[in-house]
């Protein structure tokens, strides 16, 4: 079983933003949601990094612990997806999200939230792979194609990347050997519970 | 409160991080090799247990890259907040079922005298009901959030327990409003009854009359109506502030902020259903002649000479004893 | 906890994984058992190593999903910076539905960044311009193409008739094909102007003239590709990170692959800068004596090059008398870099080889602009660092087409292909339109002006409201024909409203109104204005040239939306209303009024001889783009035993000599004399004579070769420089029995009269030059590069302080060039700065403000700041400013100040950004946002629905005076102003 994760090699991140609109053009994302976001660390300072974040689709994920619906699920690839016919919009996997992930529409008054949209991995939701309601609740469903999320495959730099766990890090592990620097798999320890040792 | 704890931690730790930075500049600020240099994630983690940064939306919030305290506030939701409030809407159940049946309804002790005083006004009663209706239904929705998933989902299926919990969601946020303004009436128009005072240590001492036959005297309201009163404004006024944090996401703190505020929602929110749960026991089945005063608003003079002896003679004193009216002594409800 | 959902109990749609889902579906592949075979999720992660640097595969989908199915892809080029992404798209219906990575292009790998990662909303933004509409009582209001048209050329030949013809400018756009900017070129020579200006005027402009006067062309010597082989690489005045994105992943790569040590010098601590091996921190404008300080170093310590200075360089001697000037002391108390940290990376950059620097328009962008590329190159030169793989000037573009829109003569001092205005450039180009000489000339308003340099699109309004006198030509600038470039990318716009005003008749073709429109109505213009929708360049096809000189073909994804036109029937259009449309498409067909694009393409290929766009036929481009996949990451050639594009380099990097026949497989690297001709090998081009006559200091002269010493291109039959080629030196050397009789029959054409003088670059028969490449020789000849360009005006560049500078100290020493006429407009560059000095300008104004790029927007914006996916990224316009500098002023991070510039009384309200990113004593500002002008929100005046998503102060309502003496170009780098608090 494939173990799907991303990794961001801040090293090579220089915050264009391609993986941020990649998404919002592969789901059409309203204004204001973003399910992908650049973080740049010590902003204008030496040592100054970037970091490519979203979903990190983790390992026993705190937002399904803490669903009080019970919205989330995990698929056999370990993507996490939720429902959101399901969801009633309680905010509460926004607080136990290490990542800051989930995003909430706006939706009546005084900003009370909407259904939870968050990252799907470009894998959908539990509708029917690449129907039409899928598509309008959760955005296309690229790996049902067999393709891997838009942002990293359109990172400008090959800093993002997506795929199997082990894949990827090994892909980190021999970039940072060859090169001799690495600021670490931002993400990692607190998402997956592991860190890449180089 | 230990995420203030960790707020200070993290507050000292960004400054020992900065020093450390600083200290560790080349001393010539032109000779930088940002690679060298760059930022580790183990050791901002490390530092500071949170990891923020700049984000070019205007959405500052999303600067927070990782907060693992995430994982901390999890646990605190899925055990030990399950386990406070097990044990304190449980235990105070079990509590009063033990006291019903060992001590059972609290008698009139001289029986009714067939004359009734006026205890609540009208305004006072709807305030009253207002708020308690509220209240209940916020309690069931609430209680719903940490307790649903694990004892009415798997009872109705997914899709039935997702529409009750969404209206229930809708009824908590709403209902909230007329809560609080309840909360701040209950506390402007009772307050002059509820500074505690002397009177209260000795009716403390004596257990408020619930063991034996014992009847302390008290005001208009006595120790035991002071605390429900004080857990009333104080325990509303918690749970309101930090709720309207919670469903106005931002406004008024971080990611942080919003965590401890669920925390203390939560938890002050279980106590005070459990100490509602007694203030319902002694206002319905628990004691002879006391629901009468939030119903119809009036009690017997004897209800009133057994309980709070001494605003009766202040009653008196003001109005004179024979206005008190005589009326056919009202069925206590079940 | 659940983890899947058929656990549940509810009858939702069952989904156990998508693997499941997929074995259920007819003809469908296990997902992973696909992602096995296709070698790690297709090209995806084979491109992610460090140490797979080979070819990527594709990305195919096993199985299209139901929304995409039947979609077909279509390719064409991002229409942003230059690195030449490849954009890959879904079509459904006519509708564009989504973009795929484009694993295939050896230049972008899949990869985008923001803007190219979103180009699909530009086609169907709902604020696009729909229909053409004028201003009408300063409303603005519909019309019909057909009123359009016909009212505009009613008034053009109005002008025409009053003012003379070079009284309409034609301002083009690098967003256009090579096939639209070499129309826009032809439309103004019809017309009869030399007028006729693009983007690359405040772009490259320096780089062009700078450049080509040291080695032969003006243009990227390597790409960014080669970028790989480097081991040392200083960008000086790049931010590639913003800039040039994807380029990035090449350059990041190279520092971990080859260790290459990554050298910034720049006034902000960039993002490029945050990847850097070492960061130098200059003061804006200081680059020469940046440069000079690091030759310094090298020439002490005898690090240079000797024997390539000797064989392939001239004038040595003459600059080593400069840089002697500039040891450590005074470099230090110019530029503010400490001795020991510049002798530290010149030591690098000489011995650490291959090294290559990399500019843009931190360098070109300045009154000295033509200088600083000229001491880059110099630096290249000394250290033998050009011609070879890993090295070369590695000067990135800034728009998808702007090499191209130059190369085919969009601009005011050459004909399409560098051929200049002369006599004999004119008639070549009629030889090419068959059109008579004597037709061309009639056009104009004089031979003189036929054959002088027009007006840099940076003084457009200059022309407009100085004094007629002071116009050299017939009279004023009276209309102005804008098709696809900003108004707000133009330094001093406070100036620029007082010219919009006095137009007489301005027409914007965009596929965005512009603030052209704003501008124009906050001038206070009720009518005389046209706004003509455009289509963008995904709804045309066409060629378009990367940075790295390979042109690549796009398709047109989808047809032009509501009633916008591709560029080139617009012009058709303008032609067929001005009277000479049949003249001027005689070679081209057009269908329903639309020219094609290929015909245009072969016409180029016909007449591009000096700079090798001969060999580029469509078909040729249009294979390359079908077999993108086969070319090499690295030396991006295509293996020799490809049948459809063996041996060929990607895009047939410029040069591509001969006709298509010849199969030139066009030049990855100019100058690399490692390798044949015919494998793109090359030499400098002798351009500026074969010899010199130099002064000696006994008062006697010498004369001494232009031409290289000793060596040549790899099998070259010549051993040693040579000249050009013309018919007589074929006949020298014995090989003018090469030339058919055919080819013979056409040079004998060309130049009936003295065929003998038929050169390379003249003969229309491609002859000359496939016999040279026969014989292993480069047609334009075997010269040396120039340390010393007599001709310009600074022959050895020379330190100049900014016109506005902070250290007036410094312009005694330092002044810029004295006032004088240039491009028929005056210069007072000088008067400017000396009035400056005088009134204490620094004093009142003490901060150096620089400008610069966002990765998310691109050039004046409007389009990109309409594009919501970007808008959402930056949403206000913002000035950074020092913590140091901020704190002096009381001024807040994100609190809004005023920023006053020094000309003008010009004020502008923007956001602060406090942030050491900037040195004490400079601000930045990114250069993108329009639609406010002097803390007033415009959006007003943009026809209704079609206003930018985000609106801001323009970076150029604040810059002030300065232009380049050999260019004209702009001083949008270095100004001063003063910041309040709002």
């Amino acid at each position: 079983m494939a173990r799907m994760k991303f990794l961001c090699d801040a090293d090579r991140c220089i915050e264009c933003n391609a993986c941020v609109t990649a998404c919002k053009n592969e789901h059409e994302v309203p204004w204001g949601i973003n399910r992908r976001r650049v973080v740049t660390i010590n902003d204008g300072k030496p040592g100054e990094r970037s970091i490519s974040m979203a979903c990190m689709h983790c390992t026993d994920a705190p937002c399904a612990a803490v669903c009080p619906v019970n919205c989330f699920y995990t698929t056999a690839d370990s993507v996490v997806l939720h429902s959101k016919d399901l969801c009633i919009g309680c905010g509460y996997c926004f607080y136990a999200c290490p990542f800051g992930a989930p995003q909430y529409p706006k939706v009546g008054n005084f900003g009370s939230r909407g259904k939870m949209d968050k990252c799907t991995y470009c894998a959908g939701g539990p509708e029917a792979d690449g129907s039409k309601e899928e598509y309008e609740k959760y955005g296309a469903n690229r790996l049902a194609e067999g393709k891997l999320p838009l942002c990293a495959e359109m990172c400008s730099t090959k800093s993002l990347l997506a795929g199997d766990g082990e894949i990827i890090a090994q892909i980190y592990k021999e970039r940072v050997t060859k090169r001799g620097y690495g600021s670490g798999a931002w993400g990692w320890k607190t998402a997956y519970r592991e860190t890449i040792e180089s | 409160m230990a995420s203030f704890g960790r707020y200070i931690r993290v507050v000292l730790g960004a400054w020992a991080f900065l020093l450390i930075v600083l200290m560790s500049m080349p001393s010539s600020a032109q000779q930088v090799n940002p690679t060298a240099s760059s930022v580790k994630e183990q050791q901002l983690l490390q530092e500071l247990n949170r990891i923020q940064g700049r984000v070019s939306i205007p959405d500052q919030r999303s600067g927070v890259l990782e907060q693992p305290a995430g994982r901390d506030w999890r646990e605190f939701r899925n055990v030990t907040l399950r386990w406070i409030g097990g044990i304190a809407i449980i235990g105070m159940l079990a509590v009063l079922v033990i006291f019903y049946l060992s001590r059972g309804m609290v008698r009139l002790e001289s029986g009714r005298s067939g004359r009734s005083i006026v205890r609540f006004t009208p305004f006072e009663r709807f305030v009253h009901w207002m708020t308690a209706t509220c209240f209940i239904i916020l309690a069931v929705s609430g209680l719903n959030i940490t307790f649903g998933r694990p004892l009415l989902l798997p009872l109705i299926g997914f899709e039935a327990f997702s529409e009750w919990s969404q209206w229930a969601k809708y009824a908590h946020n709403y209902l909230s409003f007329p809560f609080t303004i309840g909360v701040v009436l209950i506390f402007l128009i009772w307050i002059a009854g509820n500074i505690p005072n002397k009177l209260d240590i000795d009716w403390l001492k004596r257990g408020g009359g619930m063991i034996g036959h014992d009847h302390p005297p008290a005001y208009r309201f006595n120790a035991g109506q002071k605390a429900i009163y004080w857990i009333v404004v104080v325990g509303g006024g918690a749970v309101a502030v930090t709720g309207y944090q919670l469903m106005f996401p931002f406004y008024l703190s971080g990611i942080e902020g919003m965590q401890i505020a669920q925390i203390v929602h939560s938890v002050v929110s279980v106590l005070f259903v459990a100490a509602m749960l007694a203030h319902i026991y002694i206002g319905t089945i628990g004691m002879e002649g006391a629901f009468e005063a939030m119903g119809s608003g009036t009690v017997d003079v004897n209800w009133a000479k057994e309980h709070h002896s001494l605003w009766l003679e202040e009653q008196n004193a003001r109005t004179g004893p024979n206005e008190a009216r005589s009326q056919p002594a009202a069925t206590p409800a079940e | 906890m659940l983890i899947k959902r058929t656990e549940r109990s509810s009858g939702l749609a069952s989904r156990a994984s998508v693997a499941d889902a997929l074995s259920g579906q007819a003809g469908g592949l296990d997902r992973r058992t696909f992602l096995r075979r296709s070698g790690l999720a297709g090209g995806g992660l084979a491109a992610l190593s460090a140490l797979s640097i080979g070819s990527v595969r594709k990305a195919e989908a096993a199985v299209a999903g139901p929304l995409t199915s039947g979609a077909t892809i279509r390719k064409n080029v991002c229409t942003h910076c230059a690195v030449g992404c490849t954009v890959t798209a879904e079509v459904l219906n006519g509708v564009w539905i989504g973009q795929e990575p484009s694993w295939e292009s050896p230049i972008n790998r899949g990869s985008h960044c923001a803007k190219g990662a979103s180009v699909r909303e530009l086609v169907h933004s709902e604020r696009r311009l729909r229909y053409p509409m004028k201003l009408v009582d300063g409303q603005w209001t519909r019309v019909s193409w057909d009123t359009a048209v016909n009212e505009i050329g009613d008034k053009l030949l109005q002008v025409r008739e009053k003012s003379g013809s070079d009284s309409v400018y034609w301002l083009g756009s690098a967003k256009m094909t090579n096939e639209g900017s070499y129309l826009f070129r032809k439309l103004g020579a019809f017309w009869g102007t030399n007028n006729t200006d693009h983007q690359a005027r405040i772009c490259h402009s320096t780089t062009v003239t700078g450049v080509a006067n040291t080695w032969g062309y003006g243009a990227m010597t390597n790409s960014i590709n080669d970028m790989r082989n480097a081991k040392t690489m200083i960008f000086i005045g790049s931010n590639a990170a913003e800039a040039h994105p994807v380029g990035m992943q090449h350059m990041l790569e190279s520092k971990e692959i080859n260790k290459a040590n990554f050298i910034v010098f720049d006034p902000r601590l960039t993002r490029t800068a945050a990847h850097a091996t070492e960061y130098v921190r200059i003061r804006p404008g200081t680059d020469i004596p940046v440069l000079y300080g690091m030759m310094w170093h090298i020439l002490k310590n005898g690090w240079e090059d000797k024997d390539f200075i000797n064989r392939r360089v001239y004038g040595f001697d003459d600059l080593r008398k400069e840089v002697e000037k500039w040891d450590p002391e005074e470099t230090e108390r110019v530029t503010g870099i400490p001795g020991a940290q510049l002798e530290r990376v010149a030591k690098l950059f000489a011995t650490v080889k291959p090294a290559t620097i990399i500019w843009c328009m931190g360098q070109t962008q300045h009154t000295v602009g033509t200088a600083n590329v000229r001491a880059s190159c110099i630096a290249l030169l000394m250290t033998g660092n050009v011609g070879k793989p890993g090295t070369g000037a590695n000067i990135l573009r800034g728009h998808d087409n702007v090499q191209g829109a130059t190369d085919v003569g969009l601009d005011i001092v050459t004909l399409p292909f560098y051929y200049g205005l002369t006599e004999g450039a004119w008639k070549h180009w009629s030889r090419v339109w068959e059109v008579d000489y004597d037709y061309l000339l009639s056009r104009f308003d004089d031979k003189k002006l036929m054959e002088t340099p027009g007006i840099p699109l940076t003084r457009w309004f200059d022309a407009a409201i100085l004094p007629k006198a002071d116009v050299a030509q017939k009279d004023n600038v009276k209309a102005v024909f804008v098709q696809g470039h900003a108004s707000n990318s133009i330094t001093r716009i406070p100036e620029s409203l007082k010219g919009l005003k006095a137009l007489e008749l301005l027409v914007i073709a965009d596929p965005h109104p512009t603030t052209w429109a704003s501008l124009a109505v906050e001038a206070g213009r009720k009518d005389g204005v046209y706004i003509l929708p455009v289509a963008t360049q995904f709804e045309c096809k066409g060629s378009r040239v990367a940075s790295n000189r390979s042109m690549q073909w796009g398709d047109q994804i989808v047809k032009p939306i509501f009633e916008s036109k591709d560029d080139l029937e617009v012009m058709y259009l303008v032609a067929k209303k001005l009277g000479f449309a049949d003249k001027m498409f005689k070679n081209i067909k057009v269908e329903n009024n639309l020219p094609e694009a290929e015909d245009i393409l072969r016409e180029i290929n016909r007449g591009s001889w000096s700079t090798g766009y001969c060999g580029q036929s469509p078909e040729r481009i249009k294979a390359h783009m079908k077999n993108q996949h086969k070319f090499d990451l690295v030396t991006m050639r295509a293996p020799k035993d490809d049948p459809e594009v063996g041996g060929d380099y990607y895009g047939l990097p410029w040069p591509c000599w001969g006709s298509p026949e010849v199969r030139h497989p066009g030049t990855p690297l100019l100058y690399n004399n490692n390798l044949a001709v015919m494998d793109g090998g090359g030499t400098f081009r002798p351009r500026f004579g074969l010899e010199r006559e130099e002064k000696l200091p006994d008062g006697t002269t010498r004369k001494v070769s232009l031409l290289a010493d000793g060596s040549y291109s790899k099998d070259s039959e010549i051993k040693d420089g040579y000249p050009e080629f013309t018919l007589a030196v074929l006949k020298k050397l014995g090989w003018d029995k090469d030339l058919t009789e055919a080819e013979m029959a056409t040079i004998t054409k060309v130049n009936s009269a003295n065929p003998d003088a038929v050169s390379w670059s003249l003969d229309l028969s491609g002859g000359i030059q496939r016999v040279a490449l026969m014989h292993g020789c480069v047609p334009y000849g075997n010269g040396k590069a120039r340390m010393n360009a007599f001709g310009l005006p600074d022959p050895i560049p020379v330190h100049r302080e900014p016109i506005y500078t902070p250290r007036v100290d410094l312009v005694a020493k330092y002044p810029t060039l004295p006032d004088a006429k240039q491009f028929r407009l005056p210069n007072i560059g000088f008067s400017v700065q000396k009035a400056a000095v005088e009134k204490g300008i620094a004093k009142q104004f003490p901060l150096i403000l620089s400008s610069g790029r966002l990765v998310e927007y691109e050039g004046g914006g409007e389009e990109t700041r309409t594009n919501p996916w970007l808008a959402e990224l930056q949403q206000d316009m913002f000035i950074e400013i020092s913590s140091a500098d901020a704190a002096d002023r009381g001024i807040k991070d994100g609190g809004w100040v005023w920023v006053s510039g020094a000309e003008n009384n010009s004020r502008a309200k923007m956001k602060a950004l406090v942030t050491d990113r900037v040195g004490k004593g400079v601000a930045w500002m990114p250069f993108h946002f329009g639609g406010w002008f002097g803390g007033v929100d415009l959006r007003k005046n943009y026809p209704a629905g079609t206003d930018p998503i985000v609106l801001g102060e323009s970076a150029n309502t604040i810059t002030s005076y300065g232009y380049d003496p050999a260019t004209g170009m702009q001083e949008p780098k270095v100004t001063l102003c003063q910041i309040a608090a709002a």
